[in-house]
Order: C-alpha cells, then structure tokens, then sequence
C-alpha cells in the first residue's frame, strides 16, 4: 500500500506539466476564436451603416416629383466607400486592405419593389440596398490547423422607410 | 515509508502547482472576454453617435449625451474615454467621423497587469442640407 501512495506522489504535478501545452492551446484558440467573432461582428457594423447611408442617400428629385423614395444613382458606389471607411477600424485584423473588401463586395441596389433577391432568397418590398461581402480574417494561432486566415461572409440589407 | 504529515505537504503543492497554472488561465478567459465585450459595446455606441452626428449636422451637445448614455448603458463611464468628431459641422452627403477611445485594465493573476487601449471609430454621412 505504502508504495502505490509514493508511486502517487507527484503525479498531479506531473500531469498538470504534462497538459501545460494543451491547455495553452485550449486558451490561445479560446482567445482568437473570440478575436474572430469579435472582428466578424465589427465588419458586420461596417456593413449596416454603409448600406443605411447608402439607401438613406435617395434622390431627391424623384421625391420631389413623385413622392417616392428611390436610392441616388451613386447608392452602389456610396455603400462601397463607406463599407471601406468604415472596415478601417479593423483594417489590421484583416487579410486584405478595406479598399479590396468593399471592391469586391456583392452589392445591390433594389430600386424597383417588390423584388426578389436571387441571391440571398429575400423578398424586399421597399427599395433596398444589399451587401453581401468575404471578409478575410488573419487568424494566426489557427494555423496550426492550416487555417492562418479566416474567412467570413457577411449580409446587411437596409429598406428605405 | 512517508508520513501522513509529509502526504498532506505533498497535495498542498501539488494544488498550489496547479493554482498556479490554471487560475491565470480562468482570469486571462474571463478578462479577455470581458475586454471583447466592452469593445462592442463602445463600437455600437459610437455608431449610433455617428449616425446621430450625421443627422443633426455635426459635433453638437446632443450627439455627446446621446454617446455619453450608450457608453453608460454598457458599464463604460464617459468621463473616461476620449472622443473625437470630425469634422465638427458637416454638410449634405459629406463624412463625419466619430471616434472613441478607452483604456481598459487586464489583470491576470500571478501573470501580469497591463492596461489595453480600446479604439472604436464610425463613418456616417451629413444628412443636413445647409
């Protein structure tokens, strides 16, 4: 009996060394994987408020004459160029620059309601401007899973009211 | 053969070992994720200031109140960060940005105590026609 409890001794320690490493691993995934989610949520704000600027942009002539609200002609370009200033505030968590994120972004502008979004299978029934955008995120401490870059994929869609 | 006394010595280091090791780790989870959610927070809240600063045409006392309640809504005291308007009146369809700043503390036992600045920027557009 006597010798099992020596055999015992140290074996706590041993095994907390021993899960060290893992459990560093478990903290630094634990702690990119909240990075991730954090960064994907900051882009997915970008993205709300380059679109509501964007249908908030409408054209004021046809208002004027119709009474109707219809997006400016610039509504695609507007919500580009504020998805990228805007996507600037986490331009260093990002794997490409806010320019080339936005460039390549899916928007589009929904003049003529009720339509429905091919894409994304949506129904809109006021004029909306759409984004759908690949948001790659650096992700280092995932590379030990081959994954050094995270790619998410973000929708906002914002109705003129 | 070892004595009860020296067994009893034994577990306490062994328990301090491992206290040592995986408290740090529990409060570098808990602190880090308290840190992400205070950024969000401080994020949502700037732009709603920055839509807001769009509306009313610029940096005015009711864009900084509206921002000073979102940020006390969400445990950040406003008398703490730094707030930046730009520029501080806007026109129709020109930008205005808001930016914010804080610092936050990370304590993370028997490791360290460090302090993290906490940056949050919005662009919205003048919606005032002047």
């Amino acid at each position: 009996m006597s010798a099992v409890v020596r055999d015992e001794r140290g074996s706590l320690a041993l095994l907390t060394l021993l899960l060290l490493p893992a459990l560093l691993v478990v903290l630094v995934g634990v702690l990119e994987l909240g990075l991730v989610r954090l960064v994907a949520e900051r882009a997915r704000i970008a993205a709300d408020l380059a679109t509501l600027v964007a249908i908030n942009d409408h054209d004021p002539r046809e208002l004027a004459r119709s009474g109707l609200l219809r997006p400016a002609a610039d509504a695609e370009t507007v919500a580009r160029r504020y998805f990228a200033l805007n996507l600037e505030a986490i331009a260093a968590e990002l794997a490409a620059s806010p320019d080339v994120v936005a460039s390549t972004a899916d928007v589009v502008v929904f003049a003529d309601t009720p339509v429905l979004d091919a894409r994304t299978g949506r129904r809109y029934d006021r004029p909306t401007v759409r984004l759908l955008a690949d948001v790659p995120i650096r992700t280092p401490a995932f590379a030990v899973i081959a994954r050094p870059i995270t790619t998410i994929s973000i929708l906002s869609a914002s109705s003129a009211r | 053969m070892r004595s009860p006394q020296s067994e009893a010595g034994t577990a306490t280091l062994e328990t301090t070992l491992m206290i040592v090791v995986l408290v740090p780790i529990l409060f570098a989870i808990l602190q880090f994720g308290d840190t992400f959610h205070r950024w969000l927070a401080q994020d949502a809240a700037t732009v709603h200031a920055a839509r807001y600063a769009g509306e009313v045409g610029g940096d005015t006392p009711e864009v900084r109140q509206l921002l000073g309640d979102s940020l006390r809504g969400a445990g950040i005291d406003p008398d703490r960060v730094t707030v930046q308007i730009e520029p501080a009146r806007v026109g129709w369809r020109e930008p205005i940005r808001v930016t914010v700043r804080s610092d936050v503390t990370v304590a993370i036992p028997f490791v360290l105590t460090t302090t993290f600045p906490l940056r949050s920027s919005a662009v919205a557009r003048g919606e005032v026609e002047r």
